[in-house]
């Protein structure tokens, strides 16, 4: 019972491996795409927020940057910038999505120029590798100055990880503060922050400001 | 030097990773395989790892291959083959280079339980593996290699754990797993570490660069892939519209013919214009390049061709914004408008830099975001942290590895 009110910190990194295979055109990457690896998928639609970003993207997932910035073609990519993973419950029902818009996208303007050379979408994949920290809080005011101070790869374990793990569209920060510290308003409003619209930084900022307000 | 000296420039997440990994790797055998014990990227790294992966306990061994001419002479020509350049070696090169090989191989003890082997020149050293995990560390751009030399080569690598290349677009197609690993620069090293303005300016000074006007630096080699040729016609274009110095920092040439016929043009180019600057420095001088970079007002790299362009990682380290070649590494570092501008032409490196020194407050902005970007991604500890989850991955053999 007493380690259940104990807030462990865990921090996490990726690597990234390489499957060999790439898109110099967008025929090309459907062609990819549908039969790609799930990790692969996986990999480029999640990785915005783990990576650590001194400089913000314009948009948070691969497939859309790559069709902005390399394909020029900012239609297909605010449609692709606008699928939440976060919503999908499964890789292939997430995969469909995105195969569905780039379809729908080409039965209505012709196919874009392929890319300049150097510049072809390389489909790669992550292992994840998990760090527990010795960073622990038990008591609200502690939790918040922890996660002040805990790496960026704390917030995604903890807030976008954890929606994996739990199978559920929930997060550990929400769990711990309404089960162990009985501040079940707080947990609501951290659990009502919508994932995909932030970076881990500023993730971050919106939870200590929501728990200090809360204190 | 240990990790902790990283403190306060690392990010603490990292070095946390790296001492929770290390302390289950405590005690084990790490080898290091390279061919060269100084000059150029792959030694210069090593020599800043190894005591590193040393403190924080492991049994950390760097071995560098006994050769002698001819062996290098192949290897220059499998490099360049393997970049595309160059005809398909001789049956007589590739036994220099298995004799060679077989000759190191027995000479050096290979026991250890991680082993990684940088380049092609040692790569036949899998044949006399004896335990433990091999990774080969590839360095270079084999995207686009002669196919002889690639068949030869892949026939060695596939008997690999595991590859690891620094740009994604480098890399070929192995049926083993391949990993993506940038390389890095040492912010403690002699020439990143901080120097003082009085250091800046002595240095100009012995030098011969006045520093009464904007100065625009490119530090490279003498090779027509950094053309140094469209650096000197930018700067002209931009002088019509603002006083500045260029220099162009680069090594004597004197072992390398092309290297000696590049700079010939260059000096011609030049004419005899008192503001531009030609700085044959000796090797190790990298306090030198230390200050001249932070001397700078821009820093230009303006590559046709390149590796992975370390040297912009080391400019944006000083907050100097970089006009830089849209090629190879170099997008990964200069991340267009906010570190600094990608540039295709003449015409475009010369509108940025009128861009830049028009504007002091954007140049410093660039600076800013320049240093953080780079300290973010690009600085040794994240390769300490990788080579570490590299090891621990190909141990676990899983997709999410709680350690």
């Amino acid at each position: 019972m007493e380690e259940k009110k104990t807030f462990r910190f865990y921090e996490c990194f990726a690597l990234t491996t390489l499957t060999g295979r790439r898109a110099a055109n967008i025929v090309e990457f459907v062609e990819i795409l549908k039969s790609a690896s799930p990790e692969a998928i996986f990999h480029h639609m999640h990785q915005y927020f783990l990576k650590p970003h001194a400089v913000m993207p314009e948009f948070p997932n691969d497939f859309a940057v790559w069709v902005s910035e390399s394909l020029s073609e900012p239609l297909l990519a605010e449609a692709l910038a606008n699928i939440n993973p976060f919503e999908f419950s499964n890789i292939e029902d997430l995969r469909s999505e995105i195969l569905r818009i780039i379809e729908n996208y080409l039965r209505s303007y012709p196919p874009p120029r392929p890319v300049l050379p150097g510049r072809e979408f390389m489909f790669n994949e992550g292992i994840t590798i998990v760090i527990p920290t010795d960073i622990e809080a038990a008591q609200i005011h502690d939790f918040v100055q922890k996660l002040k101070t805990v790496d960026y790869s704390s917030i995604y374990f903890h807030f976008y990880e954890s929606r994996l793990r739990l199978g559920r569209p929930t997060d550990d920060f929400s769990e711990f503060l309404a089960t162990s510290l009985d501040s079940p308003g707080v947990a609501a409003k951290i659990k009502s922050l919508d994932p995909y619209m932030y970076s881990t930084e500023v993730l971050r900022d919106k939870i200590v400001k929501l728990v200090e307000e809360a204190l | 030097m240990n990790l902790r000296d990283y403190e306060g420039i690392a990010e603490p997440g990292d070095l946390r990773a790296i001492e929770h990994m290390a302390a289950r790797l405590v005690g084990k055998k790490m080898l290091h395989v390279n061919s060269t014990a100084a000059g150029g990227g792959v030694a210069e790294l090593l020599a800043r790892m190894v005591p590193l992966f040393q403190g924080l306990g492991l049994d950390v061994r760097w071995e560098v291959m006994q050769a002698d001419r001819p062996f290098f002479e192949v290897t220059k020509n499998i490099h360049n083959s393997l970049q595309g350049q160059g005809a398909p070696l001789t049956k007589e090169m590739w036994e220099i280079y298995r004799a060679v090989n077989i000759e190191n191989a027995e000479r050096i003890d290979l026991d250890a339980d991680f082993t990684v082997i940088h380049d092609p020149q040692p790569a036949m050293f899998i044949d006399y593996r004896k335990r433990g995990l091999w990774i080969w560390r590839c360095h270079i751009d084999i995207s686009t290699p002669v196919q002889m030399t690639w068949h030869f080569l892949k026939d060695i690598v596939k008997k690999y754990e595991a590859s690891v290349f620094s740009v994604a677009n480098f890399a070929q197609s192995l049926p083993i797993t391949q990993f993506l690993m940038q390389p890095t620069i040492d912010p403690l090293a002699e020439k990143n570490v901080q120097i003082e303005d009085d250091e800046v300016r002595a240095i100009y000074e012995r030098l011969g660069v006045p520093m009464d006007k904007p100065i625009l630096l490119q530090v490279s080699r003498f090779d027509p892939f950094k053309d140094p040729i469209g650096v000197i016609e930018a700067y002209r274009l931009a002088k019509k519209y603002h006083d500045c110095r260029l220099v162009l920092a680069g090594g004597t040439a004197t072992d390398d013919p092309e290297g000696e016929k590049v700079l010939a043009e260059v000096q011609e180019k030049c004419g005899n214009d008192p503001d531009i600057h030609i700085l044959l420095l000796p090797p190790f001088s990298d306090r030198e390049v230390n200050a001249l970079q932070r001397g700078a007002t821009i820093v230009l790299q303006k590559s046709t061709r390149e590796g992975f362009g370390l040297v912009v990682a080391e400019a944006l380290w000083k907050k100097k914004p970089v006009i830089a070649g849209d090629v190879g590494g170099i997008p990964l570092q200069v991340i267009e408008g906010v570190t600094g501008y990608l540039v295709h032409s003449v015409e475009g490196t010369a509108y940025r830099i009128r861009q830049l020194l028009e504007n002091p407050e954007l140049a410093r902005h660039m600076g800013e975001a320049g240093r953080e970007h780079i300290r973010r991604n690009f600085i040794t500890t994240k390769n300490i942290r990788n080579y570490l989850g590299f090891w621990t991955a190909l141990e676990k053999k899983e997709k999410v590895i709680y350690v």
